[in-house]
């Protein structure tokens, strides 16, 4: 009796731990093979995560694929600044799309420096010495904040400049995003530099602030300067003629590590340079966020038309 | 609806590859969490005096917020799928750890005292009586685990590690809600099948003796 019950517990033990060890065997298979489709060692090209540098990082990558004969690999919409400055600072990533604004103060935690070529002067030594990074040329594009007026009201006004809007502030309303409102390189300070009083101002989301303008409940806006949306509702940026925002130019930051072992990537990624103003960054934008098309066609075709790719 | 049905098709591939890594993610990150936390559960039965500690520690994880977790592991792993893998393996460390444990504790000690009656050894004890028998709260540990590493996983696109999140990001970006919708969809019904799937494995690992039992008192 005794030996029978034991028997069946032996046997029920046997079928269990087979079934479990099925299990688990078919688990190991796949962590394995998950494993084996980890990433060769080639050039990794990263991005943040918004449309722009989505674009710019399928651009380098297609790029890189068409003259050089590394494996390249494209991984956009990153977490952020933080997450694509650490992966190719320690290794994880080779390249990717930086704004000098953004390297000066949000990682270098300077202060602000107006001149263009003095903000690129400085970052580019500081990374080179502190981090091994390497910012080459820029691409063109000055990624700041600006203001943006429609069409008629620029011309109904002969507005060209911010300065510009020093008479007729007083006729217009301002529609901002929260932010600028608080920020000092916002309104605060473009209303002392440019000694405007506007009409009013009204805060809200960033989405809607171009609807409000479309529909006339507001007259002016800020923006970001290669924003698709500008082109969407065909707005006029007005120039900083007394250089009030920071410069916020684009250039691709790479590890000095990765130039060394391929010295090669510098000419190929300064093909780039002074490629894209902030109109035609602003198009591409709008290709991809107005006309819904992928950010890697559209850096395709570009390139295509330029004559950097076949 | 039709724009979702537009981006369905459009971005059919995507959305394909998107799937695949995102069931990657979350199968290799349960793998782990099950093979450190359910002998590390049975572990701690046998020495309760820290069991109260390892559990706090495990539970310290869980209240960090996955992004930050995630941002974490950048300097320590770097970028792609092993740091997002191990961020979800630790948060599916919790529900099953606890499950082990409190399962095994639960079993009758009755049948414990039988077991060593018919001289089982402790391993046999463990093999035959106590696994067997909480069985159905470890899986209920492995069940809860799985969909939230399912859900934690759309936020490893945060650090490259693809997935059904990277849709979801690009979506909210481009405030096209198709996109958005083409992620989290996928994502949802994964979870379902997941859960299903395990629910089935629970059964499938069954005792007969014990399935019967079941059968029986419903």
């Amino acid at each position: 009796m005794d030996t029978n019950i034991v028997k069946g517990a032996g046997l029920m033990k046997i079928t269990g731990l087979k079934k479990v060890g099925i299990l688990l065997l078919v688990l190991i298979m796949t962590t394995l093979v998950g494993c084996s489709t980890k990433d060769d060692k080639g050039i990794t090209v990263v991005g943040k995560n918004f449309t722009e540098q989505d674009v710019m990082a399928n651009m380098l990558g297609l790029l890189l694929e068409e003259h050089t004969d590394q494996k390249i690999t494209v991984k956009s919409f990153l977490g952020g600044t933080d997450v694509c400055f650490n992966a190719v600072k320690n290794g994880s990533a080779d390249v990717y799309v930086e704004y000098t604004g953004t390297g000066l103060m949000n990682i270098l935690g300077e202060e602000v420096i107006l001149d263009p070529q003095e903000a690129y002067n400085k970052v580019k030594e500081e990374f080179s010495t502190n981090y091994n990074l390497e910012w080459l040329e820029s691409i063109g594009f000055n990624n700041t904040y600006a203001v943006a007026v429609p069409q008629e009201i620029a011309q109904k006004y002969n507005l060209k400049k911010i300065s510009d809007l020093q008479a007729v502030a007083g006729e217009l309303t301002f529609g901002t995003m929260q932010e600028f409102l608080e920020r000092d390189d916002g309104m605060k300070g473009l209303q002392k530099t440019y000694q405007l009083n506007f009409k009013g101002i009204k805060a809200m989301d960033a989405g809607l602030k171009y609807k409000a303008l479309a529909e006339g409940q507001v007259d002016i806006i800020d923006a970001f300067a290669t924003d698709g949306m500008l082109v969407k509702y065909n707005l006029v940026l007005l120039e900083d003629d007394k250089n009030f925002f920071p410069p916020y130019y684009a250039a691709p930051l790479i590890r000095s590590e990765t130039l060394k072992k391929h010295p090669e990537l510098k000419e190929i990624l300064n093909k780039l340079a002074g490629k894209l103003d902030d109109r035609a960054m602003a198009e591409l934008n709008a290709q991809v966020d107005v006309e819904k098309k992928k950010a890697r066609d559209v850096a395709k075709t570009w390139l295509q038309q330029e004559g950097l790719i076949q | 609806m039709n724009e979702l049905l537009l981006v369905l098709v459009d971005r059919w591939p995507d959305i394909l590859e998107a799937t695949g890594q995102h069931i990657l993610l979350s199968g290799m990150a349960l793998f782990w969490a099950i093979i450190i936390a359910v002998p590390l559960g049975v572990f701690l039965t046998r020495y309760r005096k820290i069991a109260g500690l390892v559990l706090g520690v495990v539970s310290v994880i869980q209240t960090i917020p996955s992004l930050a977790l995630l941002g974490f592991m950048i300097p320590l792993f770097g970028i792609g799928s092993l740091p997002a893998i191990i961020v979800m393996a630790l948060y599916g460390l919790l529900p099953i750890l606890r499950n082990t444990y409190t399962g095994i504790l639960d079993v009758d000690k009755s049948l414990l005292e039988a077991g060593r009656g018919m001289g089982m050894t402790n391993s046999q004890r463990l093999v035959m009586v106590e696994l067997p028998l909480a069985r159905s709260v470890i899986f209920a540990g492995i069940r809860t685990a799985t969909v939230m590493t399912i859900g934690v996983a759309t936020l490893a696109a945060f650090i490259g590690a693809g997935g059904l999140g990277d849709l979801i990001l690009r979506g909210i970006s481009m405030v096209d809600t198709g996109v958005i919708l083409a992620g989290a969809i996928p994502a949802a019904v994964l979870a379902i099948l997941f859960d299903l799937l395990l629910a089935w494995v629970d059964w499938y690992i069954t005792p007969q003796g014990l399935r019967l039992r079941k059968q029986q008192a419903a």
